[in-house]
């Protein structure tokens, strides 16, 4: 063993860091609670303050056995996770329209955050064991089946929020492990050439008001088929250059027109597949006024609460929007307007600076890891970390689409704090299980 | 090749940079725009959160009115009222106690549990001190404002019953939510200030009837005083109207025809499911629970033995007695179980092993076939049947057939169920063997049976239609409160449909016809305005010179329009004085029903000799 294995190797500015949050959580779930009277209507506080507990709890567990064993059973955590995905499918509950739950509400889990990490281990320990030929497109394609299988697992649920953060794991670790950038460009084009040509049309018709052709070719079946058709037309003809010239220009086009025929293709599903509410959120993402009183009003009432905070905040208890029950999903969604509300800028940054030494002291531990496994961990906590705190805080300023993740650490819920617990938990682990700092 | 997972880690310093970077970019813009909306921007949002914080308070939507079939007068309607608010941030927090004292003695209450209302943050929405205040006291406060700095008032109407008595178990009342309700209902759209129906019609549709709230906002001066304009943001929706299936005439007539006795009446249409009238004696009077002494007079209620708050037609159930002798013969003629003409001699007793059970008429009613013991109401006959042809399961299945022991399904709340009891039943819930004597009980409607008034207008309801009984209902249909369009009907839904032949129930028909025209009480039913068939009954109950009192029964026996025929059924409890009176009440409310009469005009018609004096006239337990 390590001899400088001593109590000062723990990182202490992580724990500190989450200590902090945890603080701010309950003090907030609390005035989240209150109602306009300024009386306390709800035991959430409490329950949370019991999840941050057990959660330091489940941490120390976390951090007692030594990574390597994560790298043994790695692939059986994934299968658990798995497991547990599919039987909440089958018997799960109901929460908000999303067979999510496993056990009763209120005292039951989600098994789906805690895939998250299984998910994160079993890929860091793929991508370590294929670390020397990683770069070939059939380990990325390999890879590329441990989140998918989470993923729609999820999305059968159906729960797209929970299902994205998938995606920024993987991209994270297949980066970090060494994959080649075009394997990785293809997927985040793909990505962006989907939502473009999602919200494009409704761009066009919500927001715009008006018939525009790009709504006539969007709304039009055979139009947007004979256009799928050119393009894999285009793929077809490219592919077959490519083979008899070998010429590098065949090879872009190709890749190219893929981009556009799998996005097109994708963003055809989506119009069908999506509901009615996820197509308005979208829209109120691009212009909240267009119904401000039905799916605009979460944005516009969040948008109020955090710009009328101002520096300091109105005071702590003494929001006016999140009591008087403008803001719904307070305690766990909106959980962030409700602390710029009442503590303001100031606050905020308080909140701001605590994720962002978490992530730092994320990076310094990943590189500072002995081995690849423990690094490409840290790596997809990162990633993690990041994608909620994005998505929600953007979200909370009407930045980014609502998609109805937690704030990790902060938003009520015990699922998502041990899920987030444990992560802190496993980056301490790497740490303290480093042999030594390499510069 | 080295494929060992821990050896030394090598990531590219590059890659790491870039993300490093990313992280970094993004924490930059969160933090500017962050910066832009809460610094630089915060005085738009602030007056934002103002214009909706300060300015706005709740618009109360006023809450529907209920009608009876009739839709011209409402039964239940709202008075103009105040109610007097504070806001906590504008009043004077030095000052406070005097300030609510001087209001508290305005209002006529007590200052401390004023006090109590206010919460210590200085929040801008108005907080209800008190409701049910009256225009002088509001101008009172008004021509003294500057005394009471915060205060301020805003229209509530309250709840007013033109009609209570009887109709207040139907009708029920509203008041403040309580937190359990509040608890329960919040996702639906109550808030801590809402009215909420708390019993009969106003609990069951409170959803209908309450409407949806508003936002208003209000112009105040540099004082807080002189409110200017009101200017709905949102503007209420007013509940809807409710129109009953009941008629106030026909309501009215049963409840003098029952008249202060323990009891309850229903008439019912069988043809729809439609309940004409149904009156619970004791009452109550809702009114009352908007005065001043409403807390005092509620207690009084719950303290009072006979149970005033209890909707005897739905939420109290009492032995069948012989009125149970019609799903009998129902099952006799369906099985074939004995031959309905084969006749069994009455000698006024059955021996079953060492218990003599004794029929009500002593001397015996000699031979009888089964239309005969229908008429004569003869235990020993159905005793037989029971006993030795029928059997507990048999009994058991028609009553349940019939639509005994399980709930209605009337739209109000409390109902209960009642109780079909059988062997399995017996020993699972007494411990008990069945015996013989139990099958002899529950032949002649006695021993653990169980039913509502409304389950006997029910089984009445389906043996004139011949089958199917349509689930009782008081909600005709729902109005719109400005247009009066209606804009949803109650149509009638099947709550049973048994699979009982139509011979059998005219065979049943006929002998209920003999009851009411060659039976006992053949002269009570002395009006002439239209045919009756019926059942009496008279149960035991543990007194020995009083029974309780059924009559149920239905007119006009034969009818060319089934919408014509009416069911009735009366009930009187066994703790009033003994006067048969069952009978005789459906006789005054078929003649008031038909002849289009008063109650007062009845008496006058039918001349009723009973009506003071029947006690002494029939004194014998005769059915």
């Amino acid at each position: 063993m390590n001899s400088r294995k001593s109590f000062l190797t723990f990182d202490f500015i992580i724990i500190l860091a989450i200590l902090c949050l945890s603080v701010i959580s309950v003090c907030f779930i609390y005035s989240s609670g209150l109602n306009s009277d300024g009386v306390n209507t709800s035991f959430e506080f409490i329950k949370q303050i019991i999840w941050i507990v057990t959660g330091l709890g489940l941490m120390t567990l976390v951090i007692v056995f030594d990574y390597k064993y994560f790298y043994d059973f790695a692939y059986y955590i994934y299968g658990i996770c798995i497991f547990m995905l599919i039987i909440t499918l089958l018997v799960g509950n109901k929460v908000n329209g999303a067979r999510s739950w496993l056990g009763l509400p209120g005292v039951g889990i989600q098994p789906s955050e805690f895939t998250k990490l299984g998910t994160i281990i079993a890929l860091s320990a793929f991508c370590a064991k294929n670390r020397n030929n990683i770069r070939s497109i059939v380990v990325f394609l390999r890879a590329a089946l441990i989140p998918a299988l989470p993923m729609v697992l999820i999305l059968a649920q159906p729960d797209l929020g929970t299902s994205l953060v998938y995606i920024p794991i993987f991209l994270v670790i297949l980066f970090m492990a060494g994959t080649k950038i075009r394997y990785l460009f293809f997927l985040v084009a793909c990505g962006i050439g989907v939502i473009l040509f999602t919200i494009i049309p409704m761009w066009s018709g919500y927001v715009l008001k008006q018939e525009t052709f790009v709504v006539t070719i969007f709304s039009n079946q055979l139009l947007m088929l004979a256009i799928l058709g050119a393009c894999l037309l285009v793929v077809i003809l490219s592919a077959i250059g490519w083979f008899a010239f070998k010429k590098g220009i065949y090879y872009w086009i190709c890749y190219s027109f893929v981009i556009i025929s799998v996005s097109l293709f994708v963003a055809m599903l989506a119009q069908k597949i999506l509901k009615d509410y996820q197509i308005m959120r979208l829209v109120v993402f691009l212009d909240p006024d267009v119904d401000p009183q039905g799916a605009g009003w979460n944005i516009l009432q969040s948008l109020t609460a955090i710009g009328s905070g101002g520096l300091f905040g109105k005071g702590f208890l003494k929001g006016t929007q999140s009591h008087y029950h403008y803001l719904p999903q307070q305690s766990n969604d909106f959980i962030f307007s409700i602390i710029a509300e009442e503590i303001g800028f100031f606050g905020s940054m308080v909140v701001f600076l605590c994720f962002f030494i978490i992530l730092i002291r994320g990076f310094i531990i990943a590189y500072s890891s002995k081995d690849s496994f423990g690094s490409y961990i840290c790596f997809g906590i990162i990633a993690m970390f990041f994608f909620h705190f994005v998505v929600n805080i953007g979200m909370a300023m009407g930045i980014m689409p609502i998609t109805g993740i937690p704030l990790l650490f902060l938003s009520y819920g015990g699922s998502s704090l041990w899920t987030s617990m444990m992560a802190a938990g496993i980056l301490i682990n790497i740490y303290y299980r480093r042999y030594g700092f390499k510069i | 090749m080295s494929n060992n997972p821990f050896e030394n880690q090598s990531i590219k310093k590059e890659r790491l940079f870039f993300l490093v970077l990313v992280v970094c970019v993004v924490f930059v813009i969160f933090t500017g725009y962050l910066f832009s909306m809460q610094i630089t921007r915060w005085m738009e949002y602030q007056n934002q959160a103002w214009a909706v914080a300060r300015r706005t308070s709740e618009a109360p939507a006023l809450r529907g009115e209920i009608y009876d079939r009739n839709y011209d007068t409402p039964l239940a309607s709202n008075v103009d009222s105040f109610a007097v608010s504070i806001v906590p941030a504008e009043t004077d927090r030095q000052n406070l106690p005097q300030i609510i004292s001087a209001l508290a003695s305005i209002l006529g209450t007590e200052a401390q549990t004023l006090m109590n209302k206010i919460p210590q943050a200085d929040v801008f929405q108005a907080i209800e001190l008190k409701d049910n205040v009256s225009y002088g006291q509001v101008v009172q406060i008004a021509s003294n404002i500057e005394d009471f700095p915060g205060i301020s008032w805003s229209s509530k109407p309250v709840r007013h019953y033109n009609h209570t008595a009887s109709l207040s178990h139907i009708i029920g009342y509203v008041g403040n939510i309580n937190p359990e309700e509040l608890h329960l209902l919040y996702n639906k759209g109550y808030a801590a200030n809402s009215i909420i129906g708390k019993n009969g019609i106003e609990k069951e549709y409170d959803l209908i009837l309450k409407g949806t709230p508003g936002l208003k906002s209000i112009t105040v001066d540099a004082k807080g005083r002189n409110v200017q304009e009101e200017r709905y943001i949102k503007a209420p929706v007013p509940g809807k109207n409710i129109v009953l299936t009941i008629d106030r005439r026909i309501q009215e007539l049963c409840e003098k025809a029952l008249g202060e006795r323990m009891g309850s009446v229903v008439v019912l249409k069988p043809a729809t499911g439609e309940i004409l009238a149904m009156v619970s004696y004791p009452s109550y009077d809702t009114n009352r629970f908007y005065t001043p002494d409403s807390a005092s007079y509620y207690r009084t209620l719950l303290e009072n033995g006979n149970h005033p708050f209890l909707n005897r037609c739905i939420q109290s159930a009492n032995a069948p007695a012989s009125v149970f002798k019609t799903i009998m013969m129902t099952a006799s003629l369906e099985e074939n179980a004995f031959p309905p003409d084969k006749k069994i001699d009455c000698t006024g007793k059955l021996v079953l092993g060492d218990r003599t059970f004794n029929c009500h008429q002593k001397s015996g009613h000699g031979p009888l076939n089964l239309s005969d013991a229908l008429m004569e109401s003869c235990d020993v006959y159905f005793w037989e049947l029971g006993g030795n042809h029928l059997g507990p399961k048999k009994i058991e299945q028609y009553s349940r057939m019939m639509g005994l022991g399980e709930k209605t399904g009337v739209d109000l709340p409390g109902e209960v169920a009642g109780l079909v009891p059988s062997p399995e039943w017996k020993l699972e819930r007494i411990n008990e063997l069945w015996v013989g004597g139990d099958t002899y009980n529950m032949s002649i409607g006695q021993g653990y049976t169980q039913v509502t008034t409304l389950q006997i207008a029910d089984l009445i309801a389906m043996i004139v239609n011949e089958g199917t009984i349509y689930t009782p209902h008081l909600l005709k249909e729902v109005r719109d409160v400005v247009t009066g369009e209606v804009v949803e009907e109650r149509t009638p839904r099947i709550l049973h449909k048994a699979d009982i032949s139509s011979h059998t129930f005219h065979e049943l028909k006929k002998a209920m016809r003999r009851v009411v025209a060659e039976g006992s009480i053949r002269r009570l039913f002395n009006n002439k305005v239209v045919e009756v068939a019926g059942k009496t009954g008279t149960g035991e109950v543990g007194y020995t010179d009083r029974w309780t009192s059924w009559f149920a029964s239905f007119g006009p026996y034969q009818a060319q329009n089934p919408e014509d025929q009416v069911v009735v059924v009366v009930m009187i409890e066994a703790s009033n004085e003994w006067e048969w009176w069952a009978p005789k009440a459906s006789n005054a409310i078929y003649q008031g029903i038909f002849a289009n009469q008063s109650y007062e005009e009845v008496v006058k018609t039918l001349d009723i000799w009973y009506l003071n004096n029947g006690t002494d006239v029939i004194r014998r337990r005769s059915e």
